[in-house]
């Protein structure tokens, strides 16, 4: 070995990287080199001496608020998943939901007069009254059946003759309808999410105002819509609109009792963002409670105890 | 974690937080700052989860995050790093006299003033290899250079280092 390849092995040897035969031949030039063993032995104390920084220690609370805003990163990521879907895709699925709500509505309410009934032959009862069937009448549901020992028989179906309804948001009966379609009429849960998508692409702050009855709808499909994504889209859609005592207390009751995180976490955003406008007692203690609540998810806890952080009592 | 997993994040900041934020706190010397960036790295990583590849270990991928969040955060800074000693957490007395952790105390400032005047690329390869004992390719993948590249880093850094308590640091002076 030769001094100028003091450096390279001795930084080998301070990181522990020498191997076993370029360490013999370091330890044999420096035995006999003064200059070098100089060298070697000042290096040597100053890679000790940097071990009298002995390595910090984590704080329990910058352990804390590190998984807090892991959780919070990692919702935050799970939300972005809610996005509504583009919106001319979203336009035609919404124009489905209100022709075939149309339908069902008119057609209880419109009847047209029977046709007339076929004169019943002697001695045997008249048929059961038939429903007016238009020329675009769909038979749905069919079903056979005797009824009795008398060799009549029934046939049961459901009859949806198509209508369109176009309006204005604001129209009264347009409102009605749609409010109609969210309490009752929609039959399964994409029917009822597409139906609120309408609504809240139409209504809310800077738009249309949402009549009584459309919030009421959509408060009662936040409380009791068996589909958990449909009650959440209840709450993105009901976030948009002022807030009222109506719907901050739908809110309150989303946050304590339904059973779905993503829905409790859609409650805070929207208590929490009223809240700071306006502060709310109810607001603030049940968001407290979740803060603390050892029961809940993570995630919801982590976020009532941040909504709460950037409030102002 | 890439499956969005909340406990698998939870593990990972467990088992890696700490070693990070020893990295951090002697890139940045500044132990609030390295708080910070530390968990900023971890939010970093949750986001691009997906572009771990395996192809290095998890420690490295993090340290080169942490990495370059420190130069991110000294480039907006602009400032040069400073020691603030009080912050660190005083480790426990056991029964020793209040002269002995004073000197400790003056040893870790002295050793955190030495690392504050090297470069930040000599400072970077320095404490991977002596803090956390990462070989010359790790350091040179966590880094981006060549394994020569390191060497000649960490050497330029002893070098500093020697010059430095050769002129006569009392710190050092009283722990030789």
């Amino acid at each position: 070995m030769e001094c100028r390849e003091l450096n390279e092995r001795a930084v080998d040897r301070l990181t522990g990287q020498i191997s076993p035969e370029a360490g013999r031949e370091l330890e044999a030039h420096v035995a006999a080199c003064a200059a070098c063993r100089a060298e070697l032995d000042a290096a040597e104390r100053a890679w000790e001496f940097l071990g009298e920084d002995p390595d910090p220690e984590g704080t329990p609370e910058f352990r804390r608020r590190g998984l807090e805003l892991l959780e919070e990163e990692m919702l935050r990521l799970r939300v972005r998943r809610f996005r509504p879907k583009p919106r001319l895709r979203w336009a035609a699925q919404a124009a489905a939901v209100l022709l075939a709500a149309g339908a069902g509505y008119f057609a209880a309410s419109r009847r047209a007069p029977a046709p007339p009934a076929p004169a019943p032959s002697a001695g045997a009862p008249a048929a059961s009254p038939m429903p007016a069937l238009g020329s675009d009448a769909r038979l749905s549901n069919l079903s056979y059946q005797s009824v009795g020992a008398s060799g009549r028989i029934g046939i049961g179906f459901d009859v949806t003759t198509r209508h369109t309804v176009e309006g204005s948001p604001a129209d009264p009966e347009v409102a009605r309808l749609l409010a109609y379609v969210l309490s009752r009429s929609a039959e399964n849960a994409g029917e009822r999410s597409r139906a609120i998508e309408l609504v809240q692409q139409h209504y809310g702050a800077g738009v249309t105002p949402a009549s009584p009855d459309i919030v009421a709808a959509l408060t009662n499909t936040l409380r009791k819509d068996p589909n958990p994504g449909v009650r959440k889209k209840a709450a993105d859609a009901l976030s948009g609109m002022p807030m009222t005592p109506e719907i901050r207390s739908a809110f309150l009751d989303a946050l304590r009792n339904d059973r779905n995180p993503a829905v409790r976490l859609a409650a805070i955003e929207t208590l929490a963002a009223a809240a700071k406008e306006s502060p709310d007692p109810r607001t603030i203690q049940s968001l407290r409670e979740k803060a603390v609540d050892p029961s809940e998810n993570g995630f919801v806890r982590a976020r009532a105890a941040s909504a709460l952080k950037t409030m102002e009592f | 974690m890439r499956r969005g997993d909340p406990e698998g994040a939870a593990a990972l900041f467990e088992r890696y937080a700490p070693a990070l934020l020893r990295f951090t706190d002697r890139l940045l010397s500044d132990r609030g700052l390295a708080e910070e960036v530390t968990q900023e790295v971890f939010v970093k990583v949750i986001a691009r989860a997906h572009q771990y590849d395996g192809r290095a270990e998890v420690a490295s991928w993090l340290f080169a995050i942490a990495a370059n969040a420190c130069r991110d955060r000294r480039r907006k800074d602009r400032r040069a790093p400073v020691v603030p000693i009080d912050a660190f957490p005083e480790p426990a007395a056991r029964g020793d006299g209040v002269e002995r952790v004073l000197i400790e105390k003056e040893k870790r400032e002295a050793v955190r003033r030495a690392l504050a005047e090297l470069s930040e690329e000599q400072r970077e390869a320095l404490v991977l290899a002596r803090y956390h004992g990462l070989p010359y390719a790790e350091i040179a993948r966590v880094l981006g250079i060549s394994v020569g590249a390191v060497k000649t880093r960490i050497f330029r850094a002893v070098e500093t280092l020697k010059a430095r308590f050769s002129e006569g640091d009392a710190s050092w002076n009283a722990a030789n």
